[in-house]
């Protein structure tokens, strides 16, 4: 059985079960470009059936015309962006102010920077990075979409990167083994230990990177798409033990987002005085993928 | 922005920057950073004339006040997915903003009477849209 070692997950035969099920799409509306209520009232008239997350801008499609949900001239135009509601919970918990210097170090292709840029009301300065031409290509032709004007692309490794100047905020979406798309890609094969604890080893180093990155006092948003502790709370441990961060409450801004506190251990690992203020959320808790989030301050 | 009327406050609100064969507009500082590979939307391409950009019409062009072909709801699409228009164009030449009565589309070109979508392929549907 897939996951049958994460006995952390609550409620885990539950847990089970809703994986089994397709994940449902999810669109953020680009307020740079377009109201709330105008995108959702187009959307309607062209047989789209809608659902609005209470308090965020996070709306899941329940049934639509199309058979993807990028495929309107509203799409095309960066009225929207098709992001799932888990992806979109970074952003709001570091919460971007108009006017801040933000690194995404991660940054392709790019959900989570273009919903920074409307946080900002593009003012300020967001430096999105990425290693690959290809998804550097991704994430510039969602900055165009969106028309997110306050974005530079820089290309480099996030491990080791110098940027040059510090940041009041980094954002640390960082690579991982995707276990929390499995709603999205059922037939992915299970990553094996060795996967996460390679994974593991390259998030450290990107967290010690941003260290270096952020102003006295700034925060650091470290988040996954992925279930292993190895890749989460282990690396939010290092972050705290041998970096030198502050753990900061997670929770904040989440409003009605059903979530989870994290792993207190798996196997030999023990995360005592790290559990209790990340923040990880399951399918089976709200309709979307999993995500790992934890905020830190320097 | 001249060729569209485009009033200066509009533009003057975003940094322009030249590389890359383009002019990029930013709301942006620079950085020192040596590894930068786009700063803001490109705004122009540069080659053997100055191409304004899909991208950057879409933030500005509804305050174009010439060269401007305002195109049916109906016709939206075709335009979009990289096709010609007749008829549209009057007796401009050259590049205009193209638009329907509430969404900027992006850019085209009048020639010879003809508007030739300039949408980038990146854009542009690949089976049944709404």
């Amino acid at each position: 059985m897939r996951f049958e070692d994460y006995d952390f997950i609550p409620d885990f035969e539950e847990f089970i079960r809703s994986i089994e099920i397709p994940q449902p799409y999810w669109i953020r509306v680009n307020t740079l470009k377009i109201s709330e209520e105008a995108l959702v009232a187009r959307l309607e008239a062209k047989g789209f059936l809608l659902e609005k997350f209470p308090g965020l801008n996070a709306y899941r499609i329940v049934d639509m015309p199309v058979k993807h949900p990028g495929a309107t001239v509203e799409h095309s135009l960066g009225y929207y962006y098709v992001q799932d509601l888990a992806s979109m919970l970074p952003p709001i918990v570091l919460d971007p102010h108009p006017g801040e210097r933000v690194l995404d170090m991660a940054a392709a292709p790019g959900s989570k920077t273009t919903q920074m840029a409307a946080m900002m009301n593009n003012s300020g300065t967001i430096v999105a990075n990425d290693l690959r031409d290809d998804r550097i290509r991704a994430l510039a032709g969602n900055v165009d979409r969106m028309g997110a004007l306050n974005v530079i692309i820089t290309k480099g490794d996030a491990r080791y990167m110098r940027w040059g100047v510090d940041f009041h905020k980094v954002l640390l979406d960082a690579p991982c083994t995707g276990e929390g798309v499995v709603r999205k890609t059922p037939k992915q094969v299970m990553p094996a230990m060795k996967d996460h604890k390679r994974m593991s080893r390259m998030q450290k180093a990107m967290v010690r990177n941003a260290w270096e990155h952020l102003a006295d006092g700034g925060l650091l948003l470290y988040s996954t798409c992925t279930f292993n502790p190895l890749e989460n709370e282990e690396v939010v441990r290092y972050a705290v033990e041998e970096v030198g961060f502050e753990l900061m409450d997670a929770s904040r801004n989440l409003g009605g987002i059903r979530y989870e506190r994290g792993a207190r251990e798996w196997r030999e690992w023990s995360f005592e005085g790290v559990y209790e203020k990340v923040v990880r959320i399951y399918p089976h808790r709200v309709d979307t993928g999993g995500m790992f989030i934890a905020l830190l301050k320097k | 922005m001249e060729r569209f009327g485009i009033p200066s406050d509009i533009v003057s609100i975003y940094d322009f920057y030249e590389f890359a064969k383009g002019v990029w507009a930013t709301t942006s500082p620079i950085l020192p950073s040596s590894r930068i590979e786009t700063v803001g939307i490109r705004a122009l391409r540069i080659s053997r004339d100055l191409k304004p950009t899909t991208s950057f019409l879409r933030v500005v062009g509804m305050h174009a006040r010439k060269n401007v072909v305002v195109l049916d709801e109906d016709q939206a699409i075709p335009f979009l997915r990289g096709g010609e228009i007749g008829g549209v164009c009057g007796d401009m030449q050259g590049y205009v903003v193209v638009r329907t009565s509430r969404d900027v589309l992006g850019c085209g070109l009048c020639r010879n009477a003809t508007l030739v979508s300039q949408v980038p392929k990146k854009y542009r549907p690949e089976d049944s849209w709404v």
